[in-house]
């Protein structure tokens, strides 16, 4: 786990900016948010705040099941208002 | 606020802060028939208790047992609740009270929000939400959290945000940048294309006064806000047009004479309107300067097309060849107003013997002949210009372009007192113009043509007064020999013959706020009016005119402070201040001098790429919070939405005040050994409250640092408390007890889990307390009697606490998922600043002091003034509403004792209702309750803004 501290300000603002890619990412594959950071090279603490973003405004929503390792899938939805 | 502005009301009692406390001492005399006006900071009443998951030591839902108060207070028929409101100061004043309030703007109009969140979600910019202790983010546009009371939104805006403000042009360019970083680049055009058409032209050739204001200026750099605007051009004109809808006429016709930046957009307003719109342009072809001066690779013809095609595709017609003199002539045609924009096109002289010989031209038709493609002899020639401004530059560059064997400029300036922009000279002298500084012109030579230059030294450009004004030595300073002499000394407006009032410089003489001139259907504006700018303050001038010239023929008030009605400006220092560190983000690659072969005229910068640009928009600092995109005011159904909402001043004359403004909670990171905002699996009580609520941040007890469900907690007690060190001797009475019912919620949501408290002490002290703290340990809770001295961070994210074990005299470590710090609690050091000079006495330890705590709670050292809950101390909820419920009482009996004021509870409703910028509240209903008011005045119920 990478500490590179970023302040959450910081990292929130990204949101809009992470999203699209992040609903790529997501594209016919659930991840969890280790694998979403991988796939971004973000460090997971940051996509925490940006996928649950997300999950807040409607763009994801998580699996029922977690993983062996005890993480959450999260798939994307199709949002109603853009 | 002007003093007649401001909102004056009567109440029996003020009550500030409306947490739980807060709502009972409110409802209490509200319940006795007094009349009370609660004050609270937040968009929503329900303070921390309502942002708690369980209660403990009944685990009763804290938003099931909160809201049934939370609606009591906003709907009792006796109290008027402010929220998003602060009170500002407390004087004494007859035996009463006189507060001073201020109503903040909500940008949303109360009465028409529905609560529907749709705002929130098409919102584009994400803050940290402190309703979820800033586990997640929220919106600029927000509900403060879904149980709200009122279920209303608030836009969040610190003021107008730099790029914005700065923009002559009116264009909401944090709003465009919001948009790119959304990826949406169609409504970025789109936001652009309302202030002015001319998207593309701008995006090439704006000098950017936005980009000199932008905060992150002072980080790497400004944003490359300009560049931005050419790429959502590009991208929209790449795709095929698309006829737009042409509005309903208004049946009235306006005639704009001049098809510049200004007349196009005042154009495209009015068109937009509905009006019928057309424009004489005396040049052959439309477009102004952008056309027939700034040099295409500056600025492609073709980009000027599409912006102009904007205009034309509404209706706008354009009539070229048409060189208009005659204004009664163009009234007769049937045009309700005319708007003269015919910019700045003669070229001043310099009036110096010689200046009449051939080959010396002005630059503008210079400038003029080269982008119309007229034959200039130029190749191979001695070019000379003379200026040291942009024309000057653009003339040069120009020249070098079209073969010039050689091509100097001559400024009176010196290099750093060159008015033209440094990166202009820059990239000319890259190409291989040279300069001359500190020489004006003495005469020129030649027989028939110019042949040489003799020149003087300019020993000041400006008097003192900062006027154009130079001063030259009698020496000569040498002669320049020249084929070719381009002017570019200054332009005026070819105004003589119109009629109008004109001012020295030639520029027309009009209302600066109106834009009219002396005949009342005549307007002018753009550079005609205020000599040479540049494009976007023209267009921003065409805006101008327009709106003015739709007042007009409306008949209606030409209401210059509504046109430039905004926020102020947000304070550069405030924006860096949200943050203490930044993660370094270079600007876009610094311009690189350009090399242009002569002849080759291309723009000389690429638009940026989809990812230059979304890396661009990433960089903004967000200033004003809010960045006026303008979606949630597209999307609200109910047209809720009002940007310019103004902030409204109260003053507020009551009996009694009641201080229930709480407690702050001990910020962890004072207590760096556990590193909380280092090591992201660290978090506080408050955090884990939050992720337990039925409204969690998450979607389950996960770690902030990667998501995991953790399968072994530790919980820190005593963070901040008990603690000299950081002098807070007290215990803080709640954190044993909200860690024991976190203990007991996670291991009914983690049957799995483990649970290890650290504690130094556990206090269990009120009824049932002491059986709740068995029962966590009997459901499995490990109790260690010992002290955590430092937290670190393995590689997993997984915590080692490194701990003396009190009870075996060791020191161990153990590894741990995730920690919870108990952190404590605070004074809230807000109440005493109301008190002008600090009238209000604290206790030892900062928190409001009681006179007599032991014979005489609630009773502050101010007659009058009560304190209620744990603004006097640390309560847990059932002691804090007891101690309320006893404030109010003591709050009453002083009342009975001193008499109430004569109070006009319906008052404050109707003047807030009467005030538009509040959000026109309706008008308050009057509900009769409760025992008759001593004074026999009627209640109310401040429909619209008690909510
Ligand atoms: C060489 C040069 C480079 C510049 N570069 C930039 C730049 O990069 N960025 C920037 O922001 N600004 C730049 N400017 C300034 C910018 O072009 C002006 O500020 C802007 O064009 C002014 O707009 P306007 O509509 O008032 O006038 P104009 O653009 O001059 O438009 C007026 C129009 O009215 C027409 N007209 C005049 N008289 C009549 C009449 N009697 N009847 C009918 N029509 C008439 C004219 O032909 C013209 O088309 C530059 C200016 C010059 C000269
Ligand atoms: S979209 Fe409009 S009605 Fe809905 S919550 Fe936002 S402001 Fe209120
Ligand atoms: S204008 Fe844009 S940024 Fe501002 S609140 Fe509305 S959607 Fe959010
Ligand atoms: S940081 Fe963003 S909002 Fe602030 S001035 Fe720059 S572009 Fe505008």
């Amino acid at each position: 786990m990478t500490t590179a501290n970023r302040e959450i300000r910081e990292i929130v603002r990204d949101e809009h900016i992470m999203r699209n890619r992040i609903l790529r990412l997501l594209e016919g594959r659930p991840s969890t948010i280790p694998e979403i950071a991988e796939g971004l090279g973000a460090p997971p603490s940051e996509v925490t705040y940006w996928v649950m973003g997300m999950r807040k405004y409607g763009y994801v929503r998580e699996e029922k099941e977690v993983t062996d390792e005890g993480y959450y899938r999260y798939q994307a939805i199709e949002r109603e208002i853009g | 606020m002007k003093d007649d502005a401001l909102n004056r009301v009567k109440y029996d009692a003020l009550v500030i802060g409306s947490g739980i406390s807060g709502m009972e001492s409110a409802l209490k005399l509200g319940d006795m028939g007094y009349k009370v006006l609660v004050v609270e900071k937040e968009a929503s009443v329900g303070g921390k208790m309502i942002l708690l998951s369980k209660v403990f030591p009944t685990l009763d839902c804290a938003s099931c047992i909160s809201t049934p108060k939370m609606g009591a207070t906003i709907h009792h028929p006796n109290l008027t609740v402010l929220t998003y409101a602060e009170v500002e100061t407390i004087e004494r004043q007859d035996g009463g009270f006189r507060a001073r309030i201020k109503q903040k703007p909500r940008f949303v109009v109360e009465t028409a929000c529905t609560g529907c969140r749709q705002c929130e979600m098409v919102c584009k910019v994400a803050v940290p939400d402190e309703f979820n202790a800033d586990l997640v983010s929220r919106r600029a546009a927000h509900i403060a959290f879904p149980q709200a009371v009122p279920k209303k939104a608030v836009i969040e805006r610190q003021g107008t945000s730099r790029c914005t403000f700065n923009c002559p042009a009116g264009i909401k360019a944090h709003g465009y940048v919001a948009l790119v970083r959304s990826g949406e680049y169609e409504k970025a055009f789109q936001l652009v294309a309302d202030a002015t058409p001319l998207v593309g032209s701008l995006g090439r050739a704006c000098y950017a006064p936005c980009e000199s204001e932008c905060s992150r200026g002072n980080l790497e750099g400004p944003l490359s806000i300009r560049r931005l605007k050419r790429f959502v051009a590009d991208m929209h004109y790449a795709k095929p047009r698309v006829a737009p809808e042409t509005p309903p006429a208004n049946g009235m016709k306006v005639a704009v004479v001049g098809s510049g930046p200004a007349g196009l957009t005042a154009a495209w307003h009015l068109a937009r309107k509905g009006y019928e719109v057309k424009i004489f342009e005396a040049a052959p072809q439309p477009g102004g300067m952008m056309r027939l001066a700034l040099p295409p690779y500056r600025l492609p013809i073709e980009v000027v097309e599409q912006d102009i095609a904007n205009v034309t595709d509404i209706g706008v017609t354009i009539q070229t060849n048409s060189r208009i003199e005659d204004l009664e002539a163009l009234k007769a045609q049937g045009f309700s107003a005319v708007l003269v924009a015919i910019g700045t096109h003669l070229g001043a002289k310099l009036r110096v013997p010689g200046e009449d010989l051939q080959g010396i031209v002005r630059a503008t038709e210079f400038l003029r002949a080269a982008k119309l493609g007229e034959r200039l002899e130029v190749a191979g020639k001695r070019v000379v210009v003379i200026g040291g401004g942009n024309v000057a530059i653009d003339a040069a560059r120009t020249a070098m372009r079209l073969h010039a064997g050689s091509v100097e400029v001559l400024s009176l300036e010196s290099l750093k007192e060159m008015p033209a922009h440094p990166w202009e000279i820059a990239e000319a002298k890259a190409e291989g113009v040279t300069f001359r500084h500190s020489c004006g012109v003495r005469d020129f030579e030649g027989d028939e043509r110019v042949r040489s230059i003799n020149l003087l030294r300019c020993i000041s450009v400006l008097d003192e007064k900062g006027r154009f004004n130079p001063k030259y030595s009698d020496k000569r300073a040498g002669t320049v020999e020249g084929d070719l002499v381009v002017v570019a000394a200054g332009m005026r407006p070819d105004s003589g013959e119109f009629g109008l009032p004109i001012n020295p410089s030639g520029t027309f003489q009009v209302d600066k706020g109106t834009l009219q001139t002396c005949i009342p259907d005549v307007f002018a504006a753009g550079d005609a009016v205020a000599g040479p700018t540049m494009i976007t303050s023209a267009a921003g001038e065409g805006r101008r005119a327009a709106f003015m010239i739709d007042r007009w023929l409306h008949g209606q008030a030409m209401d210059v402070e509504e046109f430039e009605r905004r926020l102020e400006m947000v304070d550069k220092e405030a924006v860096l201040a949200r943050q203490s560190t930044y993660r370094e983000l270079p600007a876009g690659a610094p311009r690189e001098a350009v090399k242009l072969a002569p002849g080759e005229f291309y723009p000389d910068e690429e638009t940026m790429t989809e990812v230059e640009a979304l890396d661009a928009a990433a960089r903004c600092l967000d200033c004003g919070v809010c960045s006026e995109c303008n979606s949630c005011v597209d999307i609200c159904p109910a047209h809720a939405i009002d940007l310019k909402m103004q902030e409204q001043e109260i003053e507020a004359e009551v009996g009694t005040v009641l201080l229930a403004t709480g407690y702050t909670l001990f910020p962890a990171d004072l207590k760096p050994q556990y590193g909380y905002g280092k090591f992201k699996n660290v978090i506080t009580g408050m955090q884990m409250d939050r992720l337990l609520a039925p409204t969690r941040p998450y979607n389950a007890v996960v770690r902030p640092g990667d998501g995991k469900v953790p399968d072994s907690i530790a919980f820190i007690l005593c963070t901040g408390s008990r603690d000299e060190t950081l002098g807070n001797p007290m215990c803080s009475r709640i954190c044993c007890m909200y860690s024991i019912k976190h203990n007991q919620l996670i291991m009914g949501a983690l049957p799995l889990a483990d649970v290890t408290v650290y504690y130094m002490d556990v206090r269990t002290p009120s009824k049932g307390y002491n059986e709740f703290y068995e029962q966590a340990k009997g459901m499995g809770a490990n109790f260690v009697k010992g002290r955590v001295a430092s937290i670190s961070e393995k590689d997993n994210g997984n915590l080692l606490l490194r701990y003396e074990d009190i009870e075996n005299g060791t020191v161990t470590e153990t590894e741990h998922d995730m920690v919870v710090l108990a952190v404590g609690v605070r004074p809230n050091d807000e109440a005493a600043r109301l008190f002008p000079g600090n009238d209000l006495r604290l206790d030892e330890f900062g928190w409001v002091g009681e006179s007599n705590e032991d014979v005489n709670p609630g009773a502050t050292n101010i007659s009058g003034v009560f304190v209620a809950g744990a603004a006097s101390g640390v309560k847990d909820i059932p002691d804090s509403i007891l101690h309320a419920g006893g404030a109010a009482a003591q709050a009453a009996a002083y009342l009975e004792r001193h008499g109430r004021p004569a109070t006009d509870a319906a008052a404050l409703a109707e003047k807030l209702a009467a005030e538009p910028a509040n959000g026109g509240a309706p008008a308050a209903s009057t509900t009769e309750t409760g025992p008759a008011s001593a004074t026999g005045s009627s209640t109310a119920k401040a429909a619209g803004v008690a909510r």
